[in-house]
């Protein structure tokens, strides 16, 4: 079975990538970070979560700002105020940790060395430091799977998303590793949406489905009011279906930076798409560097929403 | 009435099709040149012997060597070191005009106070540089339409577009003047060439003008095979001059664009704010900045180039 680690933001979509992750792998941790929401609210988004469905789940609480810079732009316009709007959650009968995310990200690839698959799905603030802290890090990983960034529009900017946007030299860390990645980029996340059938559903399930059926039709109205999406995008799940099932997930190896300069661009995920043939020679600054990541470029969206909603239900 | 239209250009293959399609389907006024494919000398030099090739009639006068800011680049690997390889034009049968293409380009808006069309189809530096010296200028042109610029798709980087990213200041000089914009990037004109049929036909039809076009065809599309891997010749600039002809085959959006200016991955890129985004005021999420340009979204590619061929048919 997959080891697992998630570091994330919850969120509508971590809650969606956290259920599924637990259902098919071997969840061994969930670490948090600010995004979608400060990280006191994540925290206990995470943690409500994992109550609700009565996981053990170790939590440990990560960084509450980035690297470099402005405040980050939480997303309360999509997830709401709590970060996880549009359901009663449990009160969460235990706290974090007493642990750093960091260390609990380096203590648990440590433990697990070859085997561990590391999900960022929010800010990549703790990955990063992590990274820089335990430079054995990047050896002890089966892989790094990302959501986050784009490559075409983006959302908390014209071509950037939130999750690099939110700590764009913390992800330069992370994507220059050299550890193995899968990346998900919001231009394909977003075209896994569960709509209102598939909604219905889950309303009609256990009580854990139904508590996500009521968060992800809050998710879905903020959609529809701001971006005219019919549907609730389980954008950080892609990347745990890019994982638990390759067979729906189609990837190619490209080139990815982020860029850091102040401007418009900044946060934007720069993909190497030009098709240059190998043996071309281009002046310096313009040749193709070396593939850094495998993009997910297609999914099989019916079969995706598919298991995402069977598993929801398969919860009591 | 045709419109009235200035082309502004580096030809170029695709240059040397768009000016030969306007000539045939628009009022020609006159083709003024820039730095871009290749060094001044040879694109005006190509555009003269353009026009003395199919008889145009048409006023050519050279302008800028260099960029407003940068360094001067040009495209050897996809144009030939003539900036249009392939065939043996003929020796031009004039000079081109005295004086400077700013001046010209001025002087042809003020006598066609609100009917002239400017297409700048090269680096944007002649366009930049008439926009500052006659800051009227802006308010008697009809429109400007530019091929250039990319939604995150580049083609001399990853990020950026051959046209803009020569000179980024130039082009964002000319997307903020306020004059009505037309645009038309990379992302949809990669996609929309001659693949070799239509090479063949042009050849087969036995005409001086279309047998020449096919030379010069071949070379291009052999170097796009070879450095992009493409199986067409894309006709970037005349999906500038399209919309003025037959407005039906491409369709637009009003779109913010800007300008990256700065950035080790991204200087160049021209950031088009097409997220839908239907809310404002939400918070971390930018709101989009009021539409500056008409961005072309999608082309009836096929019916395209059959309407393109048909005209160049027209040559003897």
């Amino acid at each position: 079975m997959t080891k697992l680690l998630i570091d994330c933001d919850p969120g509508h979509d971590d809650a969606v990538a956290i259920l599924y992750a637990a259902r098919h792998a071997e969840l061994l941790g969930v670490t948090t970070v600010f995004g979608n929401a400060p990280v006191e609210a994540t925290t206990r988004n995470a943690l409500a979560v994992l109550e609700l469905a009565g996981l053990g789940v170790p939590v440990a609480r990560g960084f509450a700002g980035p690297y470099l810079g402005e405040a980050p732009p939480f997303a309360a316009a999509a997830h709401g105020a709590s970060g996880l709007d549009g359901a009663e959650l449990p009160e969460p009968s235990r706290a974090p940790q007493g642990v750093h995310a960091v260390e609990l990200i380096v203590e648990t690839a440590r433990r697990h060395r070859g085997e561990l698959v590391l999900a960022v799905l929010g800010a990549h603030s703790n990955v990063a430091t992590a990274l820089r802290l335990e430079p054995r890090l990047v050896q002890w990983l089966r892989a790094i799977t990302v959501m986050g960034g784009s490559a075409g529009p983006g959302n908390v900017r014209p071509v950037a998303c939130i999750n690099v946007f939110s700590d764009p030299e913390a992800a330069h860390v992370v994507f220059s590793s050299g550890a193995r990645i899968l990346w998900l980029g919001y231009e394909t996340s977003r075209t896994v949406l569960l709509r209102e059938a598939e909604l219905a559903r889950l309303a009609g399930g256990g009580r854990v489905a139904r508590t996500m059926a009521g968060l992800l039709d809050f998710y879905r109205q903020s959609y529809r009011r701001i971006y005219g999406i019919d549907g609730a995008p389980v954008h950080d799940a892609g990347a745990i279906l890019a994982v638990l099932r390759p067979d729906l997930v189609r990837h190619e190896a490209v080139a990815l930076e982020v860029a850091l300069a102040p401007g418009p661009t900044r946060g934007m995920t720069v993909v190497d798409r030009r098709g240059i043939r190998p043996g071309v020679e281009l002046p310096a600054g313009r040749a193709p560097r070396p593939a850094n990541v495998e993009m997910a470029v297609a999914i099989d969206v019916p079969a995706a929403v598919e298991t995402i909603v069977a598993t929801l239900l398969s919860y009591p | 009435m045709p419109t009235p239209i200035l082309i502004d250009c580096d030809p170029g293959h695709d240059d040397a099709i768009a000016i030969l399609f306007a000539a045939r389907e628009l009022d020609l006024v006159g083709i003024t040149t820039v730095h871009g494919n290749a060094a001044l000398p040879q694109t005006t030099r190509n555009a003269l012997a353009l026009c003395t090739l199919a008889g145009l009639e048409v006023p050519v006068v050279a302008g800028a060597a260099e960029p407003l800011v940068g360094v001067r680049s040009h495209a050897p690997d996809i144009h030939g070191r003539s900036g249009l390889d392939g065939a043996v034009l003929p020796e031009p049968d004039r000079a081109p005009l005295p004086g400077h293409a700013v001046d010209f380009i001025i002087a042809e808006a003020e006598r066609r106070k609100g009917e002239l069309v400017l297409a700048g189809i090269g680096p944007l530096t002649n366009l930049a540089l008439a926009l500052r010296r006659e800051p009227r200028l802006a308010s008697w042109l009809k429109a400007i339409t530019i091929m250039g610029g990319s939604c995150t798709l580049g083609n001399v980087t990853p990020a950026a577009e051959f046209n803009v990213w020569c000179d980024p200041e130039a082009a964002a000089i000319v997307l903020g003047a306020g004059v009505p914009v037309w645009m038309v990037g990379y992302d949809l004109t990669r996609r929309v060439g001659f693949g070799q049929a239509d090479i063949d036909r042009l050849r087969g039809s036995g005409r001086r003008v279309a047998t020449t076009l096919a030379d010069l065809l071949q070379f291009y599309l052999d170097r796009q095979r070879r450095v992009f891997g493409l199986e067409v010749a894309p006709m970037h600039d005349v999906c500038a001059i399209v919309p003025f002809v037959a407005p039906e085959l491409i369709a637009h959006r009003p779109t913010a664009v800007v300008v990256e200016l700065r950035g080790e991955h991204t200087r160049g890129a021209t950031v088009c704010d097409l997220r839908d985004k239907r809310l404002t005021g939400t918070g971390g999420i930018q709101d989009a900045a009021p539409p500056n340009v008409q961005f072309a979204t999608t082309a009836e590619t096929r019916a395209l180039i059959e309407r393109v061929l048909a005209t160049l048919l027209r040559y003897p």
